[in-house]
């Protein structure tokens, strides 16, 4: 099974959580961790570990066999990423930043042989050991590629052919299409907000994106001593989801991080804030027992 | 001038400086101010924007949908989806059109004419209107689930320069997204110079390094403005990756409370708090930024 931890706005603590609620649930699931946020991934510095058994993300690009092409232009025309431009007479060219590598071109092409399978590297996925007894699996996406999706995609898979009891997502800040990739399966999602305004107008999105895909979400509140919690409870209630949590502003989460030690495991008060957090979702997801 | 903020990690603060940066040049300087984070944009409030003056639907977003109807349910078309976007759903194959990215490769693999089609769909609106303050603001709203297109951005910008021309607007001044992805290359693609912003902690360090490559990609300079400065006093690594880099640091803003109070105001700190330390410090960056970027 499946859960997710996001948020809407980035820097809101959803990486602060997942890896304290990971280090929690732990005792309770066999578990891993996986950051599907590819544009920024940062779980792993967090946890204090150098990323591990890379593998490439590579994708499907077309490498056009002039040769054999006969100029019909079906792959220019066929290629929703206008990736693909010709000359005036028909001869195609690739414009590789702009190709998503669906490989529509090459499904197209009437000539067997005229467009040959390329590839390109658009960032990696890790497994790596943690000395926390979970594994975690990362995406990144490699600087200079824009798309995040081929990356979300293989990383998930990743961590999910490890087949463990239970898998923990960290998503990206948003609700485009990659977060909802990211949250796709779960059980439950753990929308990390804050009370400002921003963070609400962000948070609100979130869940808005939950109730779309029929997910049931709780609500965590971080710095909740920064604004008004109870405008994040309304609007969480009128999406059906429970605030099960309000973190305010610490220096001792702050503290713990600059150290690496997560701060579920520190002797500090806030460290019971989390395994609250990890209760409420053992208790929803039943499990454990 | 095409001027872009970026920071890779969300959260260091990236438009809290830029509203404040505008607050500051807007009296001197002729400039449209763009919201690229079309994923979850919030300039808007926090420089107190109550209404738009204009909004324009994106559409252009595109996902493929099955006729149940005609469907033979032969499978191949999940089994060819890149994404894995097609799920079987009480025995019907259906495209989740929030993980869609709308590459019709199953429509071209389908072996029945006409039961895959590739529809377009709203990906967003673009909405223009005038601050407070005197400026106009770009800005932009993807709608939930969508293909976190680049193309929302371009569009923006369009607008922007459109702007620029009607308005005889100086500068762009453009508040990129978080990441690196294909909102950010369209923001500093084509601009003229990156300012990014970062805060001491190793996973902002990591980020604002892979931006700073993307920047590195367009072949544009970059400026440096270290956010919450004093946050986390041993961690020194930030300022020497700049310094070793030749990044100009444009300045240091100390973490202040001034700031999330500010935000709550929905108004720039520097004028909700002008007598905060941040705003002393902010103050000294607009300085910089007038003699050394806009001149």
């Amino acid at each position: 099974m499946q859960i997710a931890v996001s948020g809407g706005k980035g820097g809101t603590g959803k990486s602060t959580v997942a890896i304290n609620l990971a280090i929690a649930l732990r005792e309770r699931y066999d578990l891993v961790l996986a950051d599907l946020d590819v544009e920024a991934p940062n779980d792993h510095l967090l946890l204090g570990v150098e990323l591990a058994n890379e593998e490439p993300v590579e994708l499907f690009m077309p490498r056009f066999d002039y040769q054999k092409c006969t100029r019909c232009r079906k792959c220019a025309e066929v290629c929703e990423e206008h990736a693909i431009i010709t000359m005036r007479d028909g001869t195609p060219f690739l414009m590789p930043n702009l190709c998503s590598g669906c490989a529509a071109c090459e499904i197209v092409c009437p000539v067997p042989g005229a467009i040959l399978p390329g590839k390109k590297l658009m960032g990696h996925t890790y497994l790596t050991e943690t000395p926390y007894g979970f594994p975690l699996v990362t995406g990144r996406l490699l600087e200079g590629e824009e798309r995040a999706m081929p990356i979300v995609s293989r990383a998930k898979k990743r961590a999910q052919g490890l087949e463990k009891e239970l898998l923990m997502v960290d998503t990206a800040a948003g609700t485009s299409n990659t977060v909802s990739k990211a949250l796709e399966d779960s059980r439950l999602i753990i929308a990390v907000t804050e009370p400002t305004p921003l963070g609400i107008h962000d948070g609100e999105l979130i869940l808005k994106l939950a109730k779309l895909m029929d997910i049931p979400a709780m609500v965590v509140v971080n710095r909740s001593d920064l604004g008004d919690v109870a405008k994040v409870r309304e609007i969480a209630g009128r999406y059906g989801a429970e605030v099960i949590a309000e973190i305010p502003y610490s220096e001792n989460i702050i503290r713990s991080y600059v150290e690496g030690r997560p701060i579920v495991l520190t002797d500090y008060p806030e460290a019971e804030l989390f395994r609250e957090i990890a209760s409420r979702v053992v208790e929803f997801l039943g499990g454990g027992e | 001038m095409q001027l872009v903020i970026a920071s890779g990690k969300g959260g260091v603060g990236k438009s809290t400086v830029t509203a404040s940066l505008l607050y500051l040049l807007k009296d001197e300087y002729r400039f449209v101010a763009v919201d690229a984070d079309a994923d979850a944009p919030n300039l808007d409030l926090l420089l107190g924007v109550e209404r738009w003056e204009e909004e324009r639907e994106l559409v252009g977003a595109k996902v493929a949908r099955i006729n149940t109807e005609s469907c033979i349910r032969c499978g191949i078309c999940q089994e060819r989806c890149p994404y894995d976007c097609i799920k079987v759903i009480d025995g019907d194959y259906v495209v989740s059109e929030l993980t869609c990215e709308g590459c019709n490769v199953c429509g071209l693999v389908c072996p029945v004419p006409g039961t895959i089609s590739l529809d377009e769909v709203r990906s967003g609106v673009v909405r223009k209107t005038t601050t407070r303050y005197g400026f106009p603001l770009i800005s932009a709203q993807l709608d939930v689930g969508r293909p976190n297109s680049g193309k929302l951005v371009t569009e923006e910008k369009e607008w922007a320069k459109k702007l620029m021309g009607e308005l005889g607007l100086k500068h762009m001044i453009v508040d990129s997204a978080a990441g690196i992805g294909c909102q950010v290359i369209a923001s500093i693609g084509g601009a003229d110079l990156t300012i990014l912003v970062a805060e001491p902690t190793p996973a902002s360090l990591s980020d604002v390094q892979r931006a700073y490559k993307v920047v590195q990609h367009f072949r544009q300079p970059a400026y440096l403005i270290i956010n919450k400065a004093d946050f986390n006093p041993g961690f020194t690594k930030l300022r020497e990756w700049a310094e070793a880099g030749g990044i100009p640091i444009l300045g240091e803003i100390p973490y202040d409370r001034a700031i999330p109070r500010s935000m709550s105001m929905l108004k720039p700190f520097v004028e909700a708090f002008p007598d905060s330390k941040a705003a002393d410090a902010m103050r000294e960056i607009a300085e910089r930024v007038k003699e050394e970027i806009l001149k």
